[in-house]
């Protein structure tokens, strides 16, 4: 199946799509370009992104983009019966808040995690937290029977690789050595004594506070406590999302841009996937610059004047240059991962709404591309490439 | 004019959204602070491919300091390392660390607690901020350049001590994380630089960025870093006449290899660019009281020492 087959495929029949990579790819643009293809195919589709600087907001025109899906409205593109699209971005915040309503047995149990000092700094504001609250959300959209598909666009490659590593992490800290250690009774109010039973025990708790402070590790124990009784839920939690994640209808798009640096990242990324056991879809290279080939070339010279016919030249060699390095290294890709990515072409303008999207999905798919009219669909990077330029000077 | 203002502070902190090129940007900095004399550290922060790339050195640089020329240093933190050696040196003794660290639970809780890479990787700074050698003593680095990470991440990078010293009001983390607060708050000792590209995304979250910057953490942003502009290489009439000329399908060669028609999108391309440079200038001066610098495109296939001397000319010039 050709690239952007295995794509459409995908928006036809998967349940989640994931799309990853390193940030400045246009990676939450093609995430909310993949969105709107789909709904417009006839899919209920929900975008999301976990990326907390909240960049989907742009590239939808909006003002504000809330943790509650919003609709957006797609008629003008005449979707097929039943295509609708949402939209909502992640908050860290209330995530955790609704996820600690949801676990805790009553009122008080509840007040005594909202209320903890550690808990409005973790659940707000640390860095880390949106990894784990957006895996807590990810489980709940793969439930929500609203949407047919749910896009989660990501935080850039190193992150995103976080996002990945979460659940793993999280299992591995709700470990029981590791909370027995933090609930060992020395720690819990009104219990804090360095008189401990062993000479080793309060030797190791001097130098606890000495690293830590005892304050600090009292009140994180209180945290952890408060938490009590809620754990194998967590962890129940973290092995589901492993398991949505590897899941056979859902599926990972990663995105890069044409440069060395950001193709390197998306091959790590892929391995690391590969590695994983999670279902790989496809590349989309984006951004390409415009082809350094192109119709024309023949007869004379045209009727510009010299001066700025010099400085077309120069401005023609440097793109060149460019394009050809770009080309050799998604060439690069296509050998390594013997794939061949889907290669979207640098805008002129910035896509900052619905209209903008859209066409981005036709340079995607290559909805309005006259060259493909009639001919073999070529297949080498550098014939896609050529084409899509091509098609999108055409526009 | 620029660089007199930031370099007068000894720690300059880059922050943007991912993919801007912080760490272009980040290495031309350190040039030029390195051409004015001064003795430079560039610090990245577990990056997988560090900047020394760009000036020929080994790219998996580690976590020491690294002379990589003369005078200019790098380091690529790696927050595991920097806590095992906090450790360390809150032990005292081998022994008594080496049970800590070889502790699983050690592990297991550092890679679960939020913030606490972070925080350790600010504590790290502060503490190669303030380290002094010789006598009469002096600092060891005149500047060090943070290459933070990216935006939404980042604001959370240098959001963790403000967390850390609300949630630990006692003991030693809550102690540092504010010695670490009062460090980046201080407009004597630490400048923070945003870095954008002249793009939608890029120049809402540099505008962003600097607004929280300074509402939520009381840090104000000394100047913001436009990468990546497309300079003006036509005269108005010929960007007039370029556009005119690209719409109509010109035939034939500019010069041996040169269609006219693929020089004319390729011009057309630039021309559109330029003024969406132009453009996001505007709106981020309209927005950020900071001097704006440009710094150019560039075509190069691979970035050089050379390329990146060029935009640390561009930064002393500005």
């Amino acid at each position: 199946m050709s690239a952007e087959g295995a794509l459409l495929d995908a928006l036809a029949h998967r349940r989640i799509l994931i799309v990853s990579g390193s940030g400045g790819v246009g990676k939450t643009t093609t995430a909310a370009a993949l969105a709107l293809r789909a709904a417009v195919q006839g899919r209920r589709v929900l975008v999301c992104t976990i990326d907390p600087s909240r960049r989907l907001v742009t590239s939808l025109g909006l003002e504000t983009l809330s943790d509650r899906a919003r609709e957006m409205d797609i008629r003008r593109f005449d979707p097929v019966a039943g295509g609708r699209m949402w939209a909502m971005t992640l908050d860290t915040k209330r995530t955790f808040d609704t996820l600690v309503e949801r676990h805790t047995a009553d009122a008080v149990a509840r007040r005594r995690i909202l209320d903890n000092r550690f808990y409005k700094q973790v659940s707000s504001a640390l860095a880390g937290s949106h990894e784990y609250m957006a895996m807590e959300k990810l489980l709940d959209l793969a439930a929500d029977e609203r949407f047919d598909l749910v896009v989660l666009d990501t935080p850039p490659t190193r992150h995103a690789l976080d996002f990945l590593e979460a659940p793993d992490r999280m299992m591995g800290f709700l470990d029981a050595s590791v909370l027995r250690w933090f609930l060992k009774p020395y720690f819990v109010a009104g219990r804090l004594t360095l008189k401990v039973a062993t000479r080793t025990g309060a030797f190791f708790l001097k130098l606890a506070d000495r690293v830590l402070g005892l304050q600090f590790l009292q009140d994180l124990s209180e945290f952890f406590l408060a938490f009590e009784g809620m754990y194998a839920g967590f962890k129940e939690r973290a092995q589901q999302v492993n398991e949505v994640l590897r899941a056979e209808d859902s599926g990972f798009v990663l995105v890069a841009g044409p440069s060395a640096l950001t193709l390197d990242e998306a091959l790590y990324f892929h391995e690391r996937l590969i590695e994983r056991g999670m279902p790989f879809i496809g590349f989309i290279v984006n951004r390409l610059h415009p082809a350094a080939t192109g119709p024309g070339g023949r007869g004379g010279a045209p009727d510009i004047d010299d001066d700025l016919g010099d400085r077309l030249v120069e401005v023609f060699k440097d793109y060149s240059r460019l394009a050809k390095a770009e080309m050799k290294n998604v060439a690069r890709l296509e050998e390594e991962t013997g794939t061949v990515p889907v290669l979207v072409p640098e805008l002129e303008g910035d896509v900052h709404d619905l209209d903008g999207l859209h066409e981005v999905g036709d340079l995607i798919f290559g909805g309005a591309r006259p060259a493909r009219r009639g001919r073999t669909r070529a297949r080498s990077a550098a014939a896609v490439a050529t084409r899509a330029v091509a098609a999108r000077g055409a526009r | 004019m620029l660089l007199d203002d930031l370099l007068r502070r000894r720690l300059v902190i880059l922050s943007g959204k991912g993919g801007v090129g912080k760490s272009v940007v980040g290495t031309a900095l350190a040039l030029a602070a390195r051409d004015r004399g001064k003795r430079v550290l560039l610090i990245e922060i577990d990056t997988p491919v560090s900047a020394a790339r760009f000036l020929g050195a080994n790219p998996s640089l580690g976590h020491a300091e690294t002379e990589v020329l003369p005078g200019l240093f790098m380091a690529n933190l790696d927050p595991r390392t920097v806590m095992d050696e906090y450790v360390r040196e809150t032990a005292r003794v081998e022994l008594i660390a080496r049970k800590i660290l070889d502790n699983p639970v050690y592990s297991k809780f550092f890679a679960a607690a939020p913030g606490l890479p972070e925080l350790m990787v600010l504590g790290k700074i502060m503490i190669l901020e303030e380290e002094r050698v010789g006598w009469p003593r002096r600092p060891r680095f005149d500047l060090l350049i943070v290459d933070a990470p990216a935006t939404g991440h980042g604001l959370s990078f240098l959001k963790v001590p403000l967390a850390a010293s609300n949630a630990i009001p006692v003991g030693p983390v809550g102690h540092n994380a504010r010695r670490i607060l009062s460090l980046l708050r201080d407009p004597e000792r630490t400048a923070l630089a945003v870095v954008a590209v002249p793009e939608e995304m890029a120049v809402v979250e540099a505008i962003e960025f600097a607004d929280n910057a300074h509402k939520e953490l009381g840090i104000e942003t000394r100047a913001l870093i436009l990468n990546a502009c497309h300079e003006r290489r036509f005269t108005a009439a010929q960007e007039m006449e370029v556009l005119a000329l690209a719409a109509a399908d010109v035939p034939g060669r500019l010069a041996p290899g040169v269609p006219a028609a693929a020089a004319l999108t390729a011009a057309r391309h630039h021309i559109r660019r330029r003024k969406l440079t132009q453009f996001y200038m505007k709106r981020l001066k309209k927005a950020v009281d900071a001097p704006i610098v440009p710094l150019p495109f560039l075509f190069d296939e691979r970035l050089t020492k050379a390329s990146l001397q060029l935009l640390a000319d561009r930064l002393e010039a500005a």
